[in-house]
């Protein structure tokens, strides 16, 4: 780890070198520890610390772009060298707004040192716990713990200073029995919550509920989604919708229904990076502060996230939603986001359920019709048949294909408590409760 | 760095390691990009450190460090071994041995004309603003972006086999993409590719032309009508069936996903070790090698991130399956030694079973003649968008552009069109694909594996192929 005073040297030192031009640096960090197991030994096991100074020089409207992962004064200097020597011949932008002006960060605590000094023993302790119980009853344990520090410094010529340390812990299951699977996973800032013995409890009820899956046409069905499946739907809509770079460019569906009606009642999609349910962070990459921003109320359709650049063109202020793209660019994307809660649970809505769907989680999600938000991809790791209230079957998993902006138009019932959950790629957090949506469209099916 | 490296192995072997490989990397990139509505944009960045991997008492231990100073290097070794010894609290039986390697030095480098480093910036700014002019110019368009890449990765790698491997690898490529919005859609049209080697690639592309097509094609996508929903014969473009190949070849073949090690993030395989040598996965037409040594190849090397040396290998003969990808570790599964896919990313990552470059060799057919040989169907180019199950059966990929095919001509143009299917089934299914002619090795840098994800390079040399009774349309 690298530390608030030492990274916010490092930067002061590169500014120190950018004499005569604007700058902005960020400093990313990130102290990974990781351990993974399959066929119940521990495979894999790994740390390491990564890290990257990028920094950007401008001039007027032209601006050059170079980073380094070595913090050495030489690397330094070459770095603003080439960040110099790239903005002399890029051109100018139009639209440049410059950099931005420094605006109030709140603090956030998210660095928990448990989580930091945790062990590689620590970690293949848990792993074992998993992997016993696996074995006790004759099934086979795979898996994941990581745990590290992250951290994020940004300083400019414009005034900007702002540092981050989080901490997080991210363990997860797949108990196998034969080709049934079931899954569990737990992500906190805190490992001292991680409870492994719960974690394998829940993925070993989920691979031994109903041996025998049996196959089911595609057609459309009532879908219950636990809270990791609706991790996969709710983030094509913010990273496809719900960015102002998507309304500016005219390809979000939102983009020209802002006040208007586009999903159910009861749905409100909102992001607050400031909401430590959520792996809150207090500021993005271009060092401005997180506002909440609601994408949804009741169904309407309601804003988008800004970075600087985006918000200039929008006569509006950065929500702090900048994130990073390759080339030193930005894109306005949501980082924290929420589903309101509603009014009922996950067995109220099975026993409401005359024939339906119990949805774990999804594979390989995709979008191949961005405009409406249609997505794709398969479930996995425990799809079950509902009848009169009750779950009767394990079924061979089901590919889904389906609009996300019609599905949340369809909900019927939302859980009243949330989680913070992943999708199935790791990139996209958010904190959100079980639902149940109507006539949800299945539209194939696997073998196993 | 060879110093370094025999000192980290050194402290390695002090501390218990029975087996130790370390890989000192370091990676430059220059990323140039040009849009219709920004200035150009002009990074470089430059990644360098160490990874030492170690087997104690049958398990694995990694760490891995930008700072190569004697203190770290002591760090480094003294972590890796540690996290070994905790490993091995949960091995399966006595663990992981690995078999003697034959010492071995050598060096090896990308063969590359012109160094793509060696252009100034500038130069590719300018190439890149004729790029995105030619396609602004096409009435209609909103948006065009082009970019030009360039990569450079020096890698000394060293092991306690005595293995000592240097290797210098350029990969460079472009891309062009054009927007066009109008009725409340937008619809794009891209083109990307990517090779080992240097400058004179990007050259070969021509991609001031191409914007032009794709600017107009992107353009009529506007007003093309949706892509029918129904079972029908489909022809794929080049660039389709090289992510096909990827998808439904390259990941299922990886011996590590068949025996479970991704289970928890990108999942297995249906391809269970018995299939290997009697499986029919597609019909005579289809032969599949991983050829590591494909020249421009983007998954080409000289050796592996185990020093094992690249190779060329039978993967579906015939339509017959018959081999793996595989690593020292998982190869003596099937008494046979590594055929070198092991690669890491950088140098703070693991090595992982990786595709080399996968390719569907050519066929004896040409596009045209497919075209005029198929009664009815659809033809379909540049994916827009993949999914697959977690035993890679069920795909489902969508493309940017299709053609519907009538008695042996192309006719409307469809926009939003897909295709979905099983894996198997679809490889059987086709019947023709076309020659060399027509035939090239399609770059694709993006291809994520993996705990903590590594985004690596790879190739797929593929022609246009015909598929016989394929389910078509987004939401079929």
């Amino acid at each position: 780890m690298i530390g608030k005073e030492d990274a916010l040297k490092v930067l002061e030192k590169v500014l120190s070198f950018c004499k005569g031009f604007d700058a902005s640096v960020t400093l990313s960090a990130s102290d990974l520890s990781l351990t993974r197991y399959y066929d119940n030994h521990i495979h894999q096991n790994l740390r390491r610390h990564v890290q990257a100074l990028t920094v950007q020089v401008v001039k007027g409207k032209s601006a050059g772009v170079a980073s380094t992962n070595l913090l050495d004064d030489g690397s330094l200097r070459w770095a603003v060298q080439a960040a110099m020597e790239n903005m002399e011949v890029s051109g100018e932008e139009k639209d440049f707004p410059g950099l931005p002006k420094p605006e109030p960060v709140q603090e956030l605590n998210c660095y928990v040192p448990a989580t930091a000094n945790l062990k590689p023993k620590d970690r293949a302790e848990a792993c074992a716990v998993v992997i016993g119980a696996a074995k006790s009853k004759g099934l086979q344990a795979s898996g994941t713990y990581s745990s590290g520090v992250s951290e994020l410094a940004v300083a400019s010529t414009t005034g900007v200073r702002a540092y981050h340390a989080g901490t997080e812990a991210f363990f997860r299951t797949i108990i196998q029995d034969g080709d049934n699977t079931g899954y569990a996973d737990r992500l906190t800032r805190d490992a001292r919550e991680i409870d492994a013995a719960a974690v394998a409890e829940e993925a070993i009820t989920k691979a031994t509920l109903f041996p025998e899956a049996v196959d089911l046409p595609p057609g459309r069905y009532d879908t219950i989604f636990e809270e990791y499946a609706l991790a996969d739907l709710i983030r094509f809509l913010g990273m496809i919708a719900f960015g102002a770079d998507a309304k500016q460019h005219g390809r979000s569906f939102m983009a020209r229904r802002l006040g208007e009606k586009v999903m159910g009642d009861n749905v409100t999609i909102w992001d607050d990076g400031l909401d430590t349910a959520s792996l809150a962070a207090p500021f993005d990459i271009e060092g401005m502060p997180k506002q909440k921003v609601v994408f949804i109320e009741n169904g309407v359709a309601k804003g988008f996230v800004y970075d600087s650049r985006t918000a200039a063109k929008d006569g509006v202020k950065s929500t702090g939603h900048a994130s990073p793209l390759r080339g030193g660019r930005f894109v306005p994307r949501p980082s924290n986001m929420f589903l309101k809660t509603g009014d009922s649970s996950r067995d109220e809505m099975l026993r409401s359920t005359k024939r339906g769907l119990l949805v774990t989680r999804f594979h390989y999600t995709h979008c191949p019709e961005p405009m409406n938000v249609v997505a794709t991809g398969t479930t996995r790791d425990g799809t079950f048949l509902i009848e009169d209230g009750q779950i009767v079957a394990r079924v061979k998993n089901l590919r889904f294909t389906e609009s996300m902006v019609e599905a949340f138009s369809r909900v019927e019932a939302i859980a009243r408590t949330a989680r913070l959950t992943r999708d199935w790629w790791s990139t996209f957090d958010s904190v959100l409760p079980c639902v149940k949506i109507r006539d949800f469209s299945f539209t194939g099916s696997t073998m196993f | 760095m060879l110093t370094e490296l025999n000192r980290i192995l050194g402290l390695a072997q002090k501390l218990g390691a029975e087996y130790a490989d370390a890989r000192y990397v370091s990676i430059t990139q220059e990323p140039v990009s040009v849009s219709t509505d920004g200035a150009p944009q002009i990074s470089v960045s430059k990644s360098t450190g160490l990874g030492l991997r170690v087997l104690v008492d049958g398990a694995w231990g990694f760490s891995a460090t930008p700072y190569l100073d004697p203190r770290s290097l002591e760090k480094t070794a003294d972590e890796a071994v540690k996290i070994a010894y905790a490993s091995a609290l949960c091995k399966k039986g006595d663990g992981v041995s690995l078999a003697p390697m034959e010492p071995k030095r050598a060096r090896w480098q990308t063969p590359c004309k012109v160094d793509p480093f060696s252009l100034k910036p500038e130069e590719k700014v300018k190439i890149l603003i004729d790029v995105v002019e030619s396609a602004k110019k096409v009435p209609g368009v909103f948006r065009a972006t082009a970019s030009i890449m360039s990569y450079r990765e020096e890698k000394e790698f060293m092991s306690t086999d005595g293995r000592q491997i240097e290797q210098t690898i350029i990969h460079s490529g472009g891309s062009v993409s054009v927007m066009a919005r109008g009725d409340g859609d937008v619809q794009s049209r891209s083109f990307a590719d990517y090779a080992g080697g240097g400058f004179e690639f990007v050259e070969s592309l021509d991609l001031k032309s191409k914007a032009e097509t794709l600017a107009d094609e992107a353009v009529k996508l506007l007003k093309a009508p949706v892509c029918p929903t129904g079972v029908t014969d489909m022809v794929m473009g080049g660039s389709m069936v090289a992510l096909q190949i990827h998808e439904s070849c390259g990941h299922p073949i990886e011996l590590d996903r068949v025996v479970g090690q991704e289970a928890t993030f990108a999942g297995t395989s249906f391809l269970t070790p018995e299939k290997k040598g009697s499986f029919r996965y597609g019909s005579p037409s289809v032969n599949i090698v991983a050829d590591a040594t494909s020249p421009g190849g983007l998954g080409s090397f000289g050796y592996d991130d185990e020093g094992v040396e690249a190779q060329r290998v039978d993967i579906i003969k015939e339509g017959i399956f018959t081999d793996y990808l595989t690593s020292r570790e998982l190869a003596p599964l099937f008494d046979q030694e590594s055929n070198g896919t092991m690669r890491a990313v950088g140098w703070e990552n693991i090595p992982l079973i990786r595709m080399t470059n996968i390719n569907l060799e050519p066929g004896d057919w040409t596009l045209d003649e497919i075209i005029k040989d198929t009664k009815e169907g659809i033809f379909v180019d540049t994916p827009r968008s993949w999914s697959l199950d977690d035993k890679r059966l069920n795909f489902h990929f969508g493309q940017e552009i299709a053609y519907e095919i009538k008695d042996g001509s192309l006719g409307r143009m469809l926009k939003n069109a897909a295709y979905t299917g099983m894996t198997p089934e679809l490889w059987n299914s086709c019947d023709a694909v076309a020659g060399k002619d027509e035939w090239r090795i399609w770059g694709t840098p993006g291809c994520a594996k993996g705990e903590p994800v590594q985004v690596i390079h790879v190739g797929h040399g593929a022609a246009p192929a015909r598929f016989r009774k394929v389910k078509v349309g987004v939401e079929a």
